[in-house]
C-alpha cells in the first residue's frame, strides 16, 4: 500500500495500537512482521514469495559465510546470495529489456526473429529491498558486520515496512541492533514522527502530485515539441517533482519508524543547493549513492588504482547506478552523464586543488550544478531519446517555431514553488531539519503542521504511486 | 565520489565510506510538543470547518466520489453471479440520464451502470465482450463526439478493474464508508489544484486553453447518477456549463481534419462491429442509444458528425437495433440545461421511455426501426 491512502492511515493507526500493547517485544516483533507483511501484500499478495526467497537464501547465505573455513567456500557462498537476489532483479526488471535489445541486435544482423511478449509485472520495491538484503550477506562477506542473532530479526530488517519498497536502503548493522532491545516511541518521539510524516506526504501530495507533476507530464508527455519556456518550466517542474516526491517518501517512511520507536537515515539533504555533483551525490538519495559507493565502486577499485582505474569505476558505477532506476537506455544515459560529470569535476578538483571560490561564486557554482542536473533530469523522465532531444532542444532556443504547451497557471506555480525549493535548500544546505524546527516557535510550527495537513486533505491526492516504486 | 564540501551537522552514510553503518541517529528537536499538537490539531480543524462550510454554501452536498475504483465495483457484479444482467455503457448522457430506479420498477431487475462521462463506451463494451460471463443485455450510448472520437477521460478503468490492489480496494471501501459520506469537499472538482486552475489567470499568448468542464453531476454509491441540482436552479451555472462546452469549439490549430475525423469515426465503428459481433453470438442483445442533445451542442454534433456518415453507419455495420431520440415523440421536449444532459425529472421520464423502448428489442420481438408513433 502507497502511504498516502486511506488504506495505509488505517494499516498504521492498528499498528501503532497493536505496538503500544504491552506484549512482550518478540510478540511485538512479529506483530511488526505480519504488519510488514501484509503492507507488501496489499499490491500483490503472491509476490511475498519473492521477498521470503530473498530472505532465506540470504539469511543462509550469511550462516554459510560464517561457518565457512576457506575462502574459497566464503566466496561461494557470497556469489550464491548476489546470483540469486540480482537473479530474480534481472528476470523480473530487466527481462524484457535484455530481450528487446536482443532483437534488436538479431535485428540489425539481418536475422528477423520474434519471441512472445513477456507480460512480466515488477515486483513493487524488489530494486529496494535486494540491494538491502545484498547488503547483508556482502557486509558479512567483507567482515564489516556478524550476522544477526536470529531469523525474526534479520527477516524484520528486511521486510520493515516503513523502508520495504522505496527505502531508505537500510544496511543490517543500522537497522538489526535496534531489534535486539525493546523499543517503544516516547510521546515526543511520536509527535515528531507524525510532523515528519505530515512533511513527507505534503512534499508528495501536494508539492508533487497536485502542483508539478501535471506540468512536467504536459511537456515530456506531449507529442509537441516544447519551446524555451515550456522546456525549462517542465524539466524545472519534473526536477521538483523527483525531488518532492522521493524525499517525501523517504520522509514519510522516517517518521513512520520514529513513531515505533526505530531510527532511520537521512536519505536526503537539501540536494539542490550542491556544489559540485559529488556534493550532489552525498545529498541525493544517499543509501543508494552510499550502497554503489561501498559495494561497486569501491571492490571495482575506486580511486585507489590510478586514474584510468579511478574514471572506469566511477563510469561503470554511474552507468549501473542509472540502469538500476530502470530498465530504458535513458537511465543509463542519466547515469552516463552524472558520472561524466563527477569525472570532470574530479579533473577541475585535482587541477584547482587549492581553489577556494568566494561567496559569489561559491553560489554561481551551485545554480551551475543545478542547471547542468536538471540536463540529466530530462533523459531520466523522457520516455525515448527523441523526447529527451526534443525537449533539450527547446531549453536551447531551437524549438523557436513551437506552440505554447504550458498555461500561465502552470508557468506561476512552477515558478514559485521550483524556486521556493532551491531557496529552502540553500537555506538548510548546511543544517539539519530538526535544528532548524528546534528554533521556530511552537505557535508558529502547530500553524505549519496545521496548514501542511489541510494542504493535504483538500488535495484530494488520488493516491498515486510513488516515482520510485517503478525502480 | 568524495566532495570537499564540509559534513553538515549530522553526518550520513556518505560520510563513511567503505564501513559497516551504525545506527542512526535520529534526536527530536527539543520543543513543547504538546503545545504545538494542540495548535496543530485547533487550527486544522477550524480550517477544515470553513472549507466544508464553503462548498456547503456553494450548494454541494456530501455524494460518493465517481472514480475508477468506484466502476470496478460495478464491474465485479458481472463476474459475481450477476453475468445476465442489463448493463449500460456509454457516456455522461446514460450515466446521468438513465435512472437507476426507475428502470428497476419498470423492468423487475436494477441495471449495472458502466457509463463514464467524457469516455467513449468501446472499450468498455471490447471487454464485455471479452467476457463470456456476460450474457446479459447491453445498451451502447452514443455521444457523436466522444464515441466516433474513440475520446476517453477514464481510459484507465478497464486496466484498474482488472488490476485492482487489495489495498486500493480496501481504500475505497473506507472512501465510501468514512469520508464521503460526511464531506461535501472531498470531490475532485473541489480538489486544490482544480480550483485553483480554474481561477481566471491571464492568457498566455499564442494558444487559446478552455475551461475544463465544472461539476455537472451527483453519484450515488451504485453509480446510479443524476443532473447536479445547482445546474437546474442556479441560471448563471447552466450558463457557465453552456460556456465551457462553446468553448471547446473554437476552432483551433490542433483540431483534426474532417478527413482524419471520418477516418477516425470509421476506426470505432469497424471496433464496434467486432465487439458486437462477439456479443452476437453469446446471444447478448446489444441495443445502441443516441440520448438527447440541445441547443448549440446539438447543431454542434450534427456539424461535426452527420447522422447519416455516423449512427446510420454504425447501424448498418454492426445489424445492432439502435433508438435515435429524435425518431420518437416520447423522447422530445426534454429538459436539457447544459444543452448535454437531462434535468433530473425529465431523466426519470426519459428513462421510462427507454425502458419501454428497449424490451421489445432485448426479448428479440421484432420493431420496425422507427416506432410507428
Amino acid at each position: 500500500m502507497v502511504f498516502n491512502s486511506l488504506t495505509f492511515v488505517a494499516f498504521f493507526a492498528l499498528v501503532l495500537g497493536m505496538h503500544a500493547l504491552p506484549l512482550p517485544w518478540r510478540t511485538k516483533k512479529i506483530n511488526l512482521l505480519i504488519a510488514s507483511y501484509l503492507f507488501y501484500a496489499a499490491w500483490n499478495p503472491p509476490f511475498i514469495l519473492l521477498l521470503w526467497i530473498s530472505t532465506v537464501v540470504d539469511w543462509y547465505a550469511a550462516q554459510g559465510l560464517v561457518k565457512a573455513r576457506r575462502e574459497a567456500s566464503r566466496h561461494a557462498w557470497m556469489v550464491i546470495s548476489v546470483v540469486a537476489n540480482l537473479g530474480m532483479l534481472v528476470y523480473f526488471k530487466y527481462g524484457q529489456f535484455f530481450l528487446d535489445n536482443f532483437v534488436a541486435i538479431l535485428g540489425a544482423a539481418g536475422i528477423h526473429w520474434q519471441p512472445a511478449h513477456q507480460d512480466i509485472v515488477l515486483p513493487v520495491g524488489i530494486s529496494f529491498y535486494t540491494f538491502a538484503t545484498m547488503s547483508y550477506t556482502l557486509d558479512v562477506y567483507l567482515r564489516r558486520a556478524q550476522p544477526a542473532s536470529n531469523l525474526l530479526d534479520y527477516a524484520l530488517f528486511v521486510t520493515f515496512f516503513p523502508h520495504l519498497v522505496a527505502g531508505p536502503i537500510m544496511r543490517p548493522t543500522e537497522l538489526v541492533p535496534q531489534f535486539a532491545e525493546p523499543r517503544k516511541a516516547s510521546a515526543d518521539q511520536l509527535k515528531f514522527g507524525l510532523a515528519l510524516m505530515t512533511l513527507g506526504l505534503f512534499n508528495k501530495v501536494v508539492l508533487a502530485d497536485t502542483f508539478l507533476a501535471d506540468a512536467a507530464e504536459r511537456v515530456f508527455d506531449s507529442d509537441k515539441a516544447p519551446g524555451l519556456l515550456d522546456a525549462w518550466l517542465g524539466t524545472l517542474a519534473f526536477s521538483g517533482q523527483i525531488f518532492c516526491d522521493f524525499a517525501g517518501y523517504s520522509t514519510t517512511a522516517i517518521g513512520a519508524a520514529l513513531c515505533l520507536g526505530f531510527a532511520m537515515p537521512d536519505n536526503f539533504r537539501f540536494p539542490y543547493a550542491a556544489v559540485g555533483f559529488s556534493d550532489f551525490w552525498r545529498r541525493w538519495h544517499i543509501t543508494l549513492s552510499s550502497w554503489l559507493r561501498d559495494y561497486l565502486y569501491i571492490p571495482l577499485g575506486g580511486n585507489r588504482h590510478g586514474d584510468a582505474r579511478t574514471y572506469a569505476a566511477l563510469m561503470t558505477t554511474m552507468l549501473l547506478g542509472g540502469l538500476w532506476h530502470g530498465a530504458n537506455w535513458t537511465f543509463v544515459a542519466w547515469g552516463g552523464l552524472h558520472g561524466l560529470y563527477l569525472s570532470i569535476e574530479r579533473v577541475a578538483r585535482k587541477r584547482f586543488a587549492s581553489y577556494r571560490p568566494g561567496p559569489v561564486l561559491f553560489v554561481a557554482l551551485g545554480l551551475l550544478t543545478y542547471t547542468l542536473i536538471n540536463i540529466t533530469w530530462v533523459f531520466f523522465r523522457a520516455k525515448t531519446f527523441g523526447k529527451a532531444w526534443d525537449v533539450l532542444r527547446g531549453m536551447s532556443g531551437f524549438n523557436a517555431d513551437a506552440k505554447p504547451i504550458l498555461a500561465t497557471y502552470y508557468i506561476v506555480s512552477v515558478s514559485l514553488i521550483v524556486a521556493a525549493i532551491v531557496f529552502a535548500h540553500w537555506l538548510m544546505r548546511n543544517r539539519t531539519l530538526e535544528s532548524v524546527v528546534a528554533r521556530v516557535r511552537p505557535a508558529a510550527l502547530g500553524a505549519i503542521w496545521a496548514v501542511m495537513v489541510f494542504a493535504i486533505v483538500i488535495s484530494q491526492g488520488s493516491g498515486n504511486a510513488f516515482i520510485y516504486f517503478q525502480f | 565520489m568524495h566532495s570537499s564540501i564540509s559534513s553538515s551537522e549530522r553526518p550520513t552514510a556518505s560520510d563513511r565510506p567503505g564501513v559497516a553503518q551504525p545506527v542512526p541517529l535520529r534526536p527530536v528537536p527539543v520543543l513543547p510538543w504538546s503545545r504545538v499538537v494542540i495548535v496543530a490539531v485547533t487550527l486544522f480543524a477550524v480550517l477544515v470547518g470553513a472549507w466544508e462550510w464553503t462548498w456547503r454554501a456553494y450548494g454541494v452536498q456530501p455524494s460518493t466520489r465517481n472514480t475508477d475504483a468506484l466502476w470496478a465495483i460495478q464491474r465485479r457484479r458481472i463476474d459475481n453471479g450477476e453475468g445476465n444482467a442489463t448493463v449500460i455503457a456509454g457516456s455522461s448522457r446514460e450515466y446521468f440520464g438513465l435512472q437507476l430506479d426507475v428502470w428497476e420498477k419498470l423492468d423487475g431487475k436494477r441495471p449495472i451502470q458502466l457509463a463514464f462521462e467524457g469516455t467513449s463506451p468501446m472499450e468498455i463494451v471490447e471487454d464485455l465482450a471479452d467476457d463470456p460471463t456476460f450474457t446479459g443485455n447491453l445498451i451502447v450510448g452514443i455521444t457523436p463526439g466522444v464515441f466516433f472520437s474513440g475520446f476517453a477521460l477514464h481510459h484507465d478503468a478497464v486496466r484498474y478493474a482488472r488490476r485492482e490492489s487489495p489495498s486500493q480496494r480496501i481504500g475505497q471501501w473506507l472512501s465510501m464508508h468514512t469520508i464521503e459520506p460526511m464531506f461535501a469537499f472531498y470531490d475532485p472538482d473541489f480538489a486544490l489544484a482544480t480550483v485553483l486552475k480554474r481561477q481566471p489567470w491571464p492568457q498566455r499568448p499564442g494558444r487559446h486553453w478552455g475551461m475544463s468542464v465544472r461539476k455537472l453531476s451527483v453519484t450515488q454509491p451504485d453509480r446510479n447518477t443524476r443532473l447536479w441540482e445547482k445546474l437546474e436552479d442556479d441560471e448563471d451555472y447552466a450558463a457557465l456549463a453552456r460556456r465551457i462546452w462553446a468553448d471547446e469549439w473554437i476552432p483551433s490549430d490542433d483540431d483534426p481534419t474532417p478527413a482524419e475525423i471520418a477516418k477516425t469515426a470509421d476506426e470505432q465503428i469497424d471496433r464496434m462491429v467486432k465487439a458486437v459481433a462477439k456479443l452476437q453470438a453469446r446471444h447478448v442483445r446489444v441495443v445502441f442509444l443516441r440520448s438527447p442533445s440541445d441547443g448549440e451542442y446539438l447543431a454542434e454534433e450534427n456539424r461535426t458528425y452527420p447522422r447519416k456518415d455516423t449512427w446510420e453507419k454504425l447501424l448498418a455495420a454492426t445489424g445492432a437495433p439502435g433508438i435515435h431520440f429524435e425518431d420518437y415523440p416520447q423522447l422530445q421536449g426534454l429538459r436539457l440545461p447544459e444543452w448535454s444532459h437531462l434535468a433530473y425529472a425529465d431523466a426519470r421520464r426519459y428513462t421510462s421511455s427507454v425502458v419501454d423502448l428497449v424490451k421489445p428489442r432485448f426479448s428479440g420481438e421484432a420493431v420496425s426501426a422507427v416506432d410507428p408513433y
